[in-house]
C-alpha cells in the first residue's frame, strides 16, 4: 500500500506542477482520496476533437503500478469514437493486457489523446449497444478484442 | 512514458550534472531513487524489489517494462555505487537480487574463495538459498514493503542467520568433494 501511494503522490504532484497541453488534474473530485482521480483532457487542436472537453476517472487498486489503473471516461460528454464505448469504457490496450509499471497516468492521458487525434470517423464501436448493456461496470473485467490498434 | 521523465528532468538545468536524487537515477517502477539498483540488459534502472514484483506479475511474459524487450532474473546486472554503505552480498537481501557475473581471473590453483566457480558449489548454495528467497520475498511484498529487512532487526538477524548456515553447509559440501 505504501509504495502505492507514494508512487501516486509522485505523480499527482508532478502531474499538478508541469502537465502536458490538454491535460489537467482536475480541481473537483480528485484528492480526497489518491486513490481517485479524475483528469480533464481538450481534444486536441486541429482534429475531430478539437475544443472538446472530456473527463476521465481513475481507479488505482493498491497495487498500482504492477496493476493497470481502472480508466473511463465520465460526465456528459463521453467523446464519440470507434473505440470508446457510450458508457464511457475505452477498448484501448495498454489498460489491460499491455500494461506496464513504467507507465503513468500523465503516459495514459497521452495515449488516449493520441487514440482521439488519430480518429478520421467519429462513431461508436459496431458493438456498442450490446456491450453497454452486458458489460460489467469495470471496463477491466471485459476480455477486449483489440482488433484494430491503428485508429 | 518518456514524457515524464523528460520533462522532469530538464528542470534542474542542461548544465548541471544529474544529482543523486535526480529522475535519471529513478527506478522506472516507483519512480522513486532506485534501490538494490539493477540494470537491464536494455538498459533500463529499476530497484530490485520493483522489477522482482514485476517480474513474478507475469511470469509468462517478461518483459522490460519500458521497452517491452526480453528480461529475466538472469538478465539483469546489479550496480554497485562506492558510497554504497551496505555491501552486503546480494544473495542474502531479500528478494534475492541476481548476482555480478564474475569474469574468472586469468590464476590457476589455490583456493579463490567465493570466486571458485565450481558447479557444485553455486548448486549447492542455490538449492540452500532458493526456498527462503521465496518465502521471504512473498513475505516482504504482502505487506508492500518493498526494500529489505532493516539491520538489527529480528528478520534480519534471522535471515543472516541462515544465510551463514547455508553458506557453510556449502563450504563443507565443497570440502568433502575435494577431500573424498
Ligand atoms: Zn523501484
Ligand atoms: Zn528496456
Amino acid at each position: 500500500m505504501a509504495s502505492m501511494e507514494k508512487r501516486l503522490q509522485k505523480e499527482l504532484q508532478a502531474l499538478t506542477k508541469d502537465p502536458p497541453k490538454g491535460v489537467r488534474v482536475s480541481p473537483d473530485g480528485t484528492c480526497r482520496t489518491l486513490s481517485e482521480w479524475i483528469v480533464d483532457l481538450d481534444g486536441a487542436p486541429g482534429t475531430l476533437y478539437e475544443g472538446e472537453h472530456f473527463q476521465l476517472q481513475f481507479k488505482f487498486s493498491s497495487r498500482y503500478p504492477f496493476d493497470s489503473p481502472q480508466v473511463t471516461f465520465i460526465g456528459t460528454n463521453i467523446p464519440l469514437h470507434p473505440h470508446v464505448y457510450s458508457n464511457g469504457h475505452i477498448c484501448l490496450s495498454i489498460l489491460t493486457e499491455d500494461w506496464s509499471p513504467a507507465l503513468s497516468v500523465q503516459s495514459v492521458c497521452l495515449s488516449i489523446i493520441s487514440m482521439l487525434s488519430s480518429c478520421t470517423e467519429k462513431k461508436r464501436p459496431p458493438d456498442n449497444s450490446f456491450y453497454v448493456k452486458t458489460c460489467s461496470k469495470n471496463p477491466k473485467k471485459t476480455r477486449w478484442w483489440y482488433h484494430d490498434d491503428s485508429v | 512514458m518518456s514524457a515524464s521523465n523528460e520533462t522532469q528532468g530538464a528542470e534542474g538545468g542542461a548544465d548541471e550534472p544529474p544529482q543523486p536524487d535526480n529522475t535519471f537515477y529513478e527506478c522506472n517502477i516507483c519512480f522513486d531513487t532506485a534501490k538494490d539498483p539493477i540494470v537491464s540488459m536494455c538498459g533500463h534502472l529499476f530497484c530490485w524489489p520493483c522489477l522482482h514484483r514485476w517480474l513474478e506479475t507475469r511470469p509468462n511474459r517478461q518483459v522490460c517494462p519500458v521497452c517491452k524487450a526480453g528480461i529475466g532474473k538472469e538478465k539483469v546486472i546489479p550496480i554497485y555505487g562506492r558510497g554504497s554503505t551496505n555491501q552486503q552480498d546480494p544473495r542474502e537481501k531479500l528478494p534475492p537480487r541476481p548476482q555480478g557475473q564474475r569474469s574468472e581471473p586469468e590464476t590457476q590453483g589455490g583456493f579463490p574463495g567465493f570466486g571458485f566457480s565450481d558447479g557444485g558449489f553455486h548448486m549447492s548454495f542455490g538449492i540452500g538459498a532458493f526456498p527462503f528467497g521465496i518465502f521471504a520475498s512473498t513475505f516482504n511484498f504482502n505487506d508492500g514493503r518493498p526494500g529489505p529487512p532493516e539491520a538489527g532487526s529480528p528478520q534480519h538477524t534471522e535471515e543472516m542467520f541462515l544465510s551463514k548456515v547455508f553458506l557453510w553447509v556449502a563450504i563443507l559440501f565443497i570440502f568433502w568433494l575435494l577431500v573424498a
